[in-house]
């Protein structure tokens, strides 16, 4: 009786300091998945906002990205390379054409080419309504990259992979 | 009486080692088959209407094309970062062809070809282009909006995943 007492109670530590240690010290593979999903939420809105409130979530999606972000979209002839102010800018301007919207990320594949950068293959969903309610469907691959500064992964490029060539 | 036993049996077993063993083999089945072979999808988006309509469900058959290559008006699975999200089109070219639409008429190799399967008005217009070695060409059953609106094009027969079951 003592000795299963004594075994439960161990076997309740272990999960517990497991657990924390999990919670208190996350994998980077957890941070990269968490920047992602601050994007997310960050971009998604469900309702319309006023002025303010669109450039308050513009400056908050651009603490993601680093100084100068490569943007590459084949199908649309976009090239380039974007300050966090031009990326704030372009990220109010699309969030303004939508009364609701929603973005979600699916399939992360992270690998470590080399220490402090990361290389992620994902799929990215974009839905959501205009405000002459037309729905929005959009779903592709992306191949993103981040960049270790400071202790914080934020996002160095972005590439939209053609899945479907016109 | 003996009856009675049997079904409380059944839905009461006892947790013996033989049945433990069997319930873990038939979880390990189901996983690897609804996991791997048979994989349950929610069909989410109007391009593939009315052939399959949002919200509906399915199964993609991951063995399909095993031992054959898609053909033509084959409704096919795309894969696209992994496999949580897929994009659902119909096969209208084969690797060699040509493909060109003409006020929404489909012509292959400049022959007409009839598309029962479109129920909503299209007026496309697509110059013809030829279909890559080791690719098929994909379009979604529903061309009721502009054509760049649509996401359709060629794409490498590797990324086929499977077939819907219906």
């Amino acid at each position: 009786m003592v000795k299963i007492k004594s075994l439960t109670i161990l076997l309740l530590v272990l999960i517990v300091g497991t657990c924390s240690v999990l919670y208190l010290f996350p994998s980077e593979e957890k941070k990269i998945k968490k920047q992602f999903a601050l994007l997310s939420q960050w971009a998604s809105k469900d309702q319309e906002e006023n002025i303010f409130a669109l450039v308050e979530r513009g400056k908050r999606i651009v603490t993601l990205f680093d100084e100068n972000c490569g943007l590459k979209v084949p199908p649309y002839s976009i090239d380039g390379r974007y300050t966090r102010e031009e990326i704030a800018a372009y990220a109010a301007r699309a969030r303004s054409q939508f009364s609701r919207l929603n973005l979600e990320f699916y399939d992360l594949n992270i690998s470590f080419p080399e220490e402090g950068l990361a290389r992620v293959s994902l799929t990215g969903r974009l839905t959501g309504e205009s405000p002459g309610k037309e729905n929005v469907n959009e779903i592709r691959e992306l191949q993103c990259v981040l960049k270790k500064i400071e202790g914080k992964w934020l996002f160095s490029e972005f590439e939209m992979v053609e899945v479907l060539k016109k | 009486m003996a009856g009675n036993h049997k079904v409380r049996k059944f839905f009461f077993p006892s947790f013996t080692g033989k049945f433990l063993i069997r319930v873990s083999i038939v979880a390990l089945s189901a996983y690897l088959f609804f996991g791997r072979i048979c994989v349950p999808i929610r069909i989410q988006g109007f391009s593939m209407e009315p052939t399959y309509r949002n919200g509906g469900v399915n199964f993609c058959w991951r063995l399909g094309y095993t031992f054959a290559q898609p053909k033509r008006y084959d409704v096919v699975a795309v894969g696209l970062a992994g496999r949580k999200v897929m994009l659902l089109k119909r096969v209208i070219a084969v690797e060699g062809e040509s493909v060109e639409f003409r006020e929404g008429k489909l012509f292959v190799d400049g022959q007409g070809i009839d598309e029962p399967y479109v129920r909503y008005p299209c007026t496309w217009n697509l110059s013809p282009r030829r279909v890559d070695p080791g690719c098929v060409y994909v379009v979604g059953d529903n061309r009721n909006m502009p054509i760049e609106n649509h996401y359709f094009g060629q794409t490498p027969i590797r990324r086929i995943m499977g077939v819907p079951l219906w």
